[in-house]
């Protein structure tokens, strides 16, 4: 099963092999491929290199192709101010700048920046025909609001026909706009609507509901698949967004994943999220992001869910975070050492003092479990049948990290992964079984020193 | 309490406007927070009055809502704007020093920041909380908020940051107003900061909503 397959089985509500996972790389393509936002924003090549760089190191079963909620209101007259490590933001709403509404019309293809998402597309398309590509359209009601400025909420109530009308025009750019991206070869339509949270549910229905589900109905009419983001404290609406039937919702930290779960799963209708991308992904370390994956994770189950960030990834989120997460997405047995590692924290590491011997060599494995893990397992015979050629010079312990003796060891000897192997404390072999004649070399060279 | 001022509440409360706004429909052909505050003070109602047992209440009622999600930005918008028709009235009577306002709060979205819509929730609260506002905008620098402490002293600063990049900027900007005005209270708030962050950058008080930028002010200034 491949990564669109995967994702569009999720999409079904059918089971999966495992939980797929989609990196919201925006911007932080950017990073991967040395250039600021700006510069990647404003160029196909640098979005295909980024995306590229991206899906080497995080193998992801879907990843977005651009990240940025400012194309449409950029072509539609609004001012951006560019920044080195953000999207680009709206500092003019025209609408509220004298603008007449009928003198909008709806963008071209060739308008904007959109050559760009469509060429990235194309070129993303051919090159990863396994990997499901999502385009990202600006919600109609965060476009509204770019378009009008915050003026948009208090119109709700004394306009309800302008916000209306409004609403339709950035429901028709946002239809053209899937259209567009559906033909260049996006498998997913993510509609994305932030600003949604920030509206009652009375008010969603009334003025966000009618329209989103236009765009809904026509991704669907194209046979292709949508999901609905929104970003912040939007649990108030989760119920009427499930409402509006999209295939799929993605939620960030602001909303309880078990919350959105349950209510995903009596309407039958597919979820993601919600790695916390500041306090983990972006500040934490390696161990933080791989309990926050394997959290998600066990919440999210093997029906229905898509592991993802909140939102779109800070530019600077570490490469190692990602991968972290990866790693549990992909490794049962990875997932199985971070449960362990749970209370980690709270103990102090080994004293290893006497642990060394005058004149011997002494090889310590950190394991989950030999017994009940097969890359553990394979190391531990590895290297005692490789030790034992030393007769009585060589010392192999075997550390399980279910022990909290174990955990201890492992603080001592700064392991980061399981299984490791590590000579005279020394981390020689990490994760992969290395072949006797390398183990056997590594002890001799240990021994020449 | 009068009763023209507890009508002045609930129009607050309820973000009745003027006598022609629609909004909202329990409250239509009403007369409005426009009417009724000028009303309030042609009858010699005490400038004072009108601001603590008037507007006050309706501002307070509402940013418990909102902190309790039973209303939303919208809601509170149209309350700070019926709170803001009723200011105009008043204006008048702070400048001649008749109504006191309960101290002065200077707030602004941090360096490399544009982001508008939380900090001006903040403002628009905080002053219908009976406080003096000093609203420097975006995109605000360490120089800016420190000059206008310098023409306010004592006043607080709040800072907003809705980026992750931007909140190594709040970070400097409270370390330089701490070091030019030690005394200077600084709070913080904006999507991406929490209580741990207000810690270590050594500011005084973290609020995730409106009401509790207003509540510590009310227990440090007023």
């Amino acid at each position: 099963m491949n990564g669109l397959e995967r994702i569009e089985k999720v999409f079904r509500m059918e089971e999966v092999d495992r939980i797929p996972w989609v990196p919201f790389v925006g911007v932080h393509g950017g990073k991967l491929v040395g250039v600021d936002a700006e510069e990647y924003l404003k160029s196909a090549d640098r979005v295909v290199d980024g995306i590229s760089k991206a899906v080497e190191l995080y193998q992801p079963d879907g990843i977005p192709v651009v990240f940025d909620l400012q194309i449409e209101a950029e072509i539609l007259g609004c001012k951006l101010v560019w920044s080195k490590e953000n999207p680009p933001a709206v500092v003019s709403h025209p609408l509220a700048d004298g603008v007449e509404l009928s003198s909008l019309s709806l963008p071209e293809k060739s308008d904007g920046r959109f050559p760009i998402v469509l060429e990235a597309t194309r070129e993303l398309r051919e090159k990863y025909p396994d990997v499901a590509l999502y385009g990202l359209i600006t919600g109609p009601f965060t476009l509204a609001l770019h378009l009008l400025g915050t003026e948009i909420f208090m119109k709700l109530f004394e306009d309800p026909d302008y916000v209306n009308e409004l609403m339709d025009f950035c429901t028709q750019v946002g239809i053209k706009h899937s259209e567009m991206l559906l033909d260049a070869g996006c498998d997913v339509i993510a509609v994305v609507d932030p600003m949604t949270s920030q509206i009652d549910p009375m008010s969603f229905e009334t003025f966000v509901s009618p329209y989103v589900s236009q765009i809904f109905d026509f991704v669907r009419a194209k046979k292709k698949y949508s999901s609905f983001f929104v970003c912040g404290h939007a649990q108030q609406n989760i119920e009427v967004m499930f409402d509006c039937r999209p295939d799929n919702i993605s939620i960030d930290e602001n909303i309880p994943l078990d919350y959105v779960k349950e209510i995903a799963l009596k309407k039958g209708i597919s979820f993601g999220g919600n790695l916390k991308l500041t306090s983990v992904l972006l500040l934490g370390n390696e161990l933080d992001s791989k309990k926050e994956a394997v959290d998600c994770l066990d919440l999210g189950g093997t029906k229905g869910f898509i592991l993802a960030p909140g939102c779109d990834l800070p530019m600077d989120t570490p490469i190692a975070n990602l991968q972290a997460v990866s790693e549990q997405v992909h490794n049962e047995y990875a997932r199985q050492v971070t449960r362990e590692m749970e209370h980690v924290s709270s103990l102090e590491p080994l004293n290893l003092e006497g642990h060394w011997v005058e004149g011997k060599v002494i090889v310590d494995i950190i394991t989950l479990d030999s017994a009940s893990c097969a890359p553990c397992q394979y190391m531990v015979e590895a290297v005692r049948k490789a030790a034992s050629g030393f007769a009585g010079n060589v010392e192999v312990n075997e550390h399980k990290i279910k022990d909290v003796d174990g955990i201890r060891m492992m603080m001592a000897l700064g392991v980061q992964n399981v299984p490791t192997t590590c000579i005279n404390g020394k981390a020689e072999f990490i994760s992969q079984i290395p072949r006797k004649s390398e183990i056997v070399k590594a002890i001799k060279n240990v021994m020449g020193r | 309490m009068s009763d023209i001022l507890s009508k002045l509440s609930d129009c607050i409360e309820f973000g009745k406007i003027n006598l022609a706004s629609p909004f909202p429909p329990q409250m239509k052909e009403q007369e409005g927070a426009d009417e009724l505050t000028a009303k309030a003070l042609a009858q010699g109602i005490n400038p004072q009055d009108v601001l603590t047992q008037g507007l006050m209440p309706g501002m307070e009622r509402v940013g418990v809502k909102f902190r309790e999600n039973k209303v939303f930005v919208p809601q509170v918008l149209m309350s700070a704007k019926a709170m803001g028709t009723a200011m105009l009235h008043l204006k008048p009577h702070f400048l001649s020093g008749a109504a006191k306002q309960k101290g002065t709060f200077i707030i602004g979205t941090v360096l490399g920041d544009l982001h508008d819509i939380g900090k001006n929730l903040v403002a628009m609260m905080v002053e219908g909380s009976g406080y003096k506002v000093i609203d420097l905008g975006t995109d605000v620098d360490a120089a800016k908020f420190i000059a206008a402490l310098r023409e306010n002293p004592g006043a607080v600063v709040g800072l907003s940051a809705l980026l992750t990049t931007t909140m190594v900027n709040m970070e400097k900007i409270t370390q330089e107003i701490k070091q030019a005005l030690p005394d200077t209270l600084v709070t913080i708030g904006g999507a991406p900061v929490n209580n741990d962050f207000c810690n270590k950058i050594g500011a005084d008080n973290y609020s995730s909503d409106p009401q509790g930028v207003v509540e510590f002010l009310n227990t440090k200034v007023a």
